[in-house]
This record gives C-alpha cells, sequence and structure tokens, in this order.
C-alpha cells in the first residue's frame, strides 16, 4: 500500500551491489541495471536479429533493420550528406533513450530518462560534442554562427548576447524536455494506479484512465527519444553546414 | 544483402513486393499524413519548454554571476530580459522553421527556402 500512496517512490534509487572507492559511491544501482539492461537488450537485437544476414528479413531483422533506416534518413535529411559519419552517435544516442524510456515503462521497473543527471549528461555529450565538431571544421569562422546577417553594428551589440544565450541555453532544453515528459508521465501513472487500487469496486474507472495513460506513455517514449535524436540532428546540421 | 543467387525468384519476388506496396499507396493515403501529424506533435512538444527554461536558465545564470561579482540586482535583471528574448528567439525558429545563425529548421523544402532567405548570402 506504501507504494500506491506514494508516486514520486518509483523514483528512488536503490543501491544493489553498494560499492565504495575511496569516498566515492560507486554502487551499481537500479539505475545502472537498468542502463545496463537497456544496452544488452539493444546489442542483442542489433547482433542477433542481423546475425542471418537473410535477403528477407525475419521479424527480429526487420526490426533492426527499420531501426536502422529510421535513423539513417533522419541523419540524412536533417544533416545531409556530410552527417554519414554521426550516423553511430545518433543512433546510438536514439536507441538507448528509446529502450531507457520503453523498460521504464514496465511495472516496478525503473525509468533512467526520469533523472536529470543521466538526461543532462546525455545533453551535455551532444551540446560539448557539437561545439567541438563546429570549431574543428571551422575554427573561428564557428563564430560567425552568434552574429546575425545584414543587422545595423548597434544591434549586434544586443544580438549577439541573445544567440550566444540561446545557443547555450541547448542542453537544458534537451535534458529537462526529456526529464520532465517521463517524471510527468510515471507519476501521473503512479497517482491514478494509485486510486484504482484504493477506492475498491469504483477503482475501475482510474484503472480505465491508467490503460489510455499507458498507451500515451508509449507515445511519449517513443516521440521523445525522436525529438532527442532530432534535436541532436539539427544541432549537428548547424555545426556542420555553417553558412 | 548478397546478389549471388539465381536472379529469377528474386525478380519474382520483387516484383510481388512491388505490386503489395504500389496497392497498399493506392489504399491508403495517410501514411504521410500520419507522419506529419507525428513530425508535428514532435514539434509542439519541444516547443512547450523552450521558452520557460531560456527565462529560468537565464535567470539563475544571473543570480549565480550576481553573486560572484557582487553586482547584486543587475546580472539577474540584464539576464531575465536576454532570456526571454532567446526564448522567444528559440520558440519562434521552431515555430516558422527559420533557422537563424543558432536556430531550428523543420525539414523540408520550405525551411530550406527561408534559410537560404535568411542567412545564405555569404557562404
Amino acid at each position: 500500500m506504501a507504494i500506491e500512496l506514494d508516486p514520486l517512490h518509483q523514483f528512488k534509487i536503490d543501491r544493489l551491489i553498494p560499492l565504495h572507492i575511496g569516498n566515492v559511491d560507486v554502487s551499481y544501482t537500479n539505475a545502472a541495471f537498468l542502463m545496463t539492461l537497456s544496452v544488452v537488450l539493444i546489442t542483442a537485437l542489433i547482433v542477433l536479429g542481423t546475425r542471418k544476414h537473410a535477403l528477407v528479413p525475419g521479424r527480429w531483422q526487420s526490426l533492426a533493420e527499420m531501426s536502422y533506416e529510421f535513423v539513417a534518413n533522419m541523419v540524412e535529411t536533417n544533416v545531409g550528406h556530410g552527417g554519414r559519419e554521426f550516423f553511430p552517435f545518433v543512433f546510438t544516442l536514439f536507441m538507448f533513450i528509446l529502450f531507457a524510456n520503453l523498460l521504464g515503462l514496465i511495472p516496478y521497473s525503473y525509468t533512467v530518462t526520469s533523472q536529470i543527471v543521466v538526461t543532462f549528461a546525455l545533453a551535455a555529450v551532444v551540446f560539448i560534442g557539437v561545439t567541438i565538431i563546429g570549431i574543428v571544421r571551422h575554427g573561428f569562422h564557428f563564430l560567425r554562427l552568434f552574429v546575425p546577417q545584414g543587422v545595423p553594428a548597434v544591434l549586434l551589440l544586443l544580438l549577439v548576447p541573445i544567440e550566444l544565450l540561446s545557443y547555450c541555453i541547448r542542453p537544458f532544453t534537451l535534458s529537462i524536455r526529456l526529464f520532465a515528459n517521463m517524471l510527468a508521465g510515471h507519476t501521473m501513472l503512479a497517482i491514478f494506479a494509485g486510486f484504482a487500487a484504493s477506492i475498491g469496486l469504483l477503482g475501475i474507472f482510474p484503472l480505465g484512465i491508467t490503460i489510455l495513460l499507458i498507451a500515451l506513455e508509449l507515445l511519449v517514449a517513443a516521440l521523445q527519444a525522436y525529438v532527442f535524436a532530432i534535436l541532436t540532428c539539427l544541432y549537428l546540421s548547424d555545426a556542420i553546414n555553417l553558412h | 544483402m548478397s546478389e549471388n543467387r539465381p536472379p529469377d525468384p528474386l525478380a519474382r519476388l520483387g516484383e510481388e513486393i512491388d505490386k503489395a506496396q504500389a496497392k497498399r499507396v493506392r489504399s491508403q493515403p495517410a501514411v504521410s499524413d500520419r507522419s506529419a501529424l507525428q513530425q508535428g506533435m514532435g514539434a509542439g512538444l519541444r516547443i512547450g519548454i523552450e521558452l520557460v527554461v531560456a527565462i529560468v536558465v537565464a535567470t539563475g545564470l544571473g543570480w549565480a554571476i550576481d553573486r560572484w561579482f557582487g553586482t547584486r540586482p543587475w546580472g539577474m535583471i540584464v539576464l531575465f530580459f536576454l532570456g526571454v528574448a532567446a526564448g522567444m528567439l528559440n520558440v519562434y525558429r521552431a515555430v516558422t522553421g527559420i533557422s537563424g545563425p543558432v536556430g531550428y529548421r523543420s525539414g523540408g523544402t520550405a525551411a530550406a527556402d527561408s534559410k537560404s532567405r535568411w542567412d545564405d548570402e555569404d557562404c
């Protein structure tokens, strides 16, 4: 009963294997377990799915091929041909977030992406990586990204800080979007499921809502992974196809 | 994709797949509608947070600057307004698909057009 009345209990991190190195707590937690699980499942899907190299794909192989083609198309249309070399990164990111989101929907499991540490780490990797790629590709010319064209010099004093700020805000919007969606969705699910368990026979109404919410959450899980990946593509495109 | 088999059964299979696909495209033209809806939902979900986060992060940054440099109200005030501007800029770009110097592009030809109009003057 305690779980049902406490919708935030699901976000608690438990130490499965307590582990300390010096003063640093490096315990293997349930969050770490779910991350490991999603990586293992993704690897299994891709490696085992494409093992047979069948010309006419079976179920698993076509699942693997579909996810490959989906991300490949996304990179191709949003970054252009120069983005091919970043496909592995975008694909890894997309699959990891997708699997973390979907595995989190299983009752009693744990949603890794509902922790802002995780999403912010992912977003920071994207942000720092894209910035470094831009600087390596274009050198100081990369800073033109912050200078709008055809603007009077006086306005530049105002516009450059705004552009700079809107660039630096990217990792925050990227991470908070994913984190907030997951946190809100799962909290809502837990609240309605708690109603269903605690008000007896009438609980059939919140149960129905819970079922609908699960469907919505499935959509959100896929959509947020898609949004994260496509924004990564757009940022990459900014850095690569600099005007 | 190994292509060392005799082409005959493959060619037949290819024809059958083409036929089936043609039939499906004719019978349900809603596929592009659905992907458009998906893209629209993606766009909608992502701009919702844009404005709020921009303001909050900028204001927080201003607060931190004030703490470091002891310029009490000014950093926060200035960065709050800059944050509002940056947030609105981001939302505007996400909605219109116009890619500015730091921008978003929703893909497709309209965005490419506006992009070239906007910032492709000196490549």
